[in-house]
């Protein structure tokens, strides 16, 4: 298992940013995992129905990939302790081979002991996509302050 | 009669056992284009949102509650948080319970925040926490 990442971490940490492509394709895969198979996921007709530009990404899809910023940096997705979004914006996934990009990143806002809080963001188009995203994760050792290590 | 904000505090019974297994757990990493190492191999862990998969069986039985007349389609997820106490595992076999914490009414739709709690036996392995919209007239 990889180790988990410790020494240096501060509120302002920045973890390695991500971009991924959501296609159709990717859409059909989530609706198949995780069993959520709301059509305005590939129906361009029954998204048009509730007045939605077009297909959009499942939120959860949304949310689950933008976790994976903090879970590649700490290694073990076990210490994820909270997760939370809100939901700002659809993504909207076109019928291509490109589909849509959109872009995570993440930093710590807060260090508690062993608790760090990483905030995440995720954009599409500009964007914000998902709004007041945060993770906990217990590191399980207390992180050292820079003010107690003189 | 339709959903009302006194509707907070309506519980639900707890959804049918589901046997958390590696294949699905598997599944739902790579839905994820996720490759992390623990999501497989010989004790694997499930990813912390794989907690939805088994939370949305209990959002289900919310949306197609006949007292609430809702339309499911009009459903917008808000907000989701989840809290975990520990991750699922292969084996698991969990019932998720849902409650209705609290109904806002808005103009034409309503905001409704519920509660699920997923657990083995009387182990509580994570709470979900979620905000749904829910547009009383279908969009123009």
């Amino acid at each position: 298992m990889k180790a988990t990442v410790v020494e240096g971490v501060e509120v302002g940490t920045t973890l390695p940013p991500m971009t991924m492509r959501f296609t159709r394709e990717h859409l059909v895969r989530y609706a198949g995992a995780s069993t959520d198979f709301n059509p305005i996921h590939y129906s361009e007709y029954f998204a048009g129905r509730v007045g939605l530009p077009g297909v959009i990404a499942h939120g959860m899809l949304t949310m689950g990939t933008a976790l994976r910023i903090v879970t590649n940096w700490v290694g073990d997705p076990g210490r994820v302790i909270s997760y939370g979004v809100r939901f700002t914006r659809p993504v909207v996934v076109p019928d291509d081979a490109d589909g849509v990009e959109v872009e995570f990143r993440g930093s710590v806002s807060a260090v508690d002991g062993s608790l760090v809080t990483v905030s995440i963001e995720a954009i599409s188009d500009g964007q914000k996509v998902l709004g007041a995203a945060r993770a906990e994760v217990d590191l399980g050792v207390r992180v050292p302050h820079r003010d107690h290590e003189a | 009669m339709a959903i009302t904000e006194a509707h907070a505090g309506r519980r639900y019974p707890p959804t049918d056992p589901y046997h958390v297994s590696a294949a699905k757990i598997a599944e739902f990493a790579t839905a994820l284009g996720d490759d992390n190492p623990r999501y497989r191999g010989d004790s694997p862990i499930a990813p912390p949102t794989f907690a939805a998969v088994i939370s949305s069986r209990a959002w289900q039985q919310l949306f197609t509650d006949p007292e609430l007349e809702l339309s499911v389609e009009r459903i917008v997820h808000g907000d989701q948080r989840f809290t975990f106490v520990r991750p699922l595992r292969p084996g698991d076999i969990v019932i998720a319970t849902a409650r209705i914490d609290r109904v806002r009414l808005r103009a034409g739709s309503e905001l409704i925040s519920a509660t699920v709690d997923i657990s083995a036996d009387t182990e509580l392995i994570c709470t979900a926490q979620a905000t749904f919209s829910h547009a009383r007239e279908a969009a123009a």
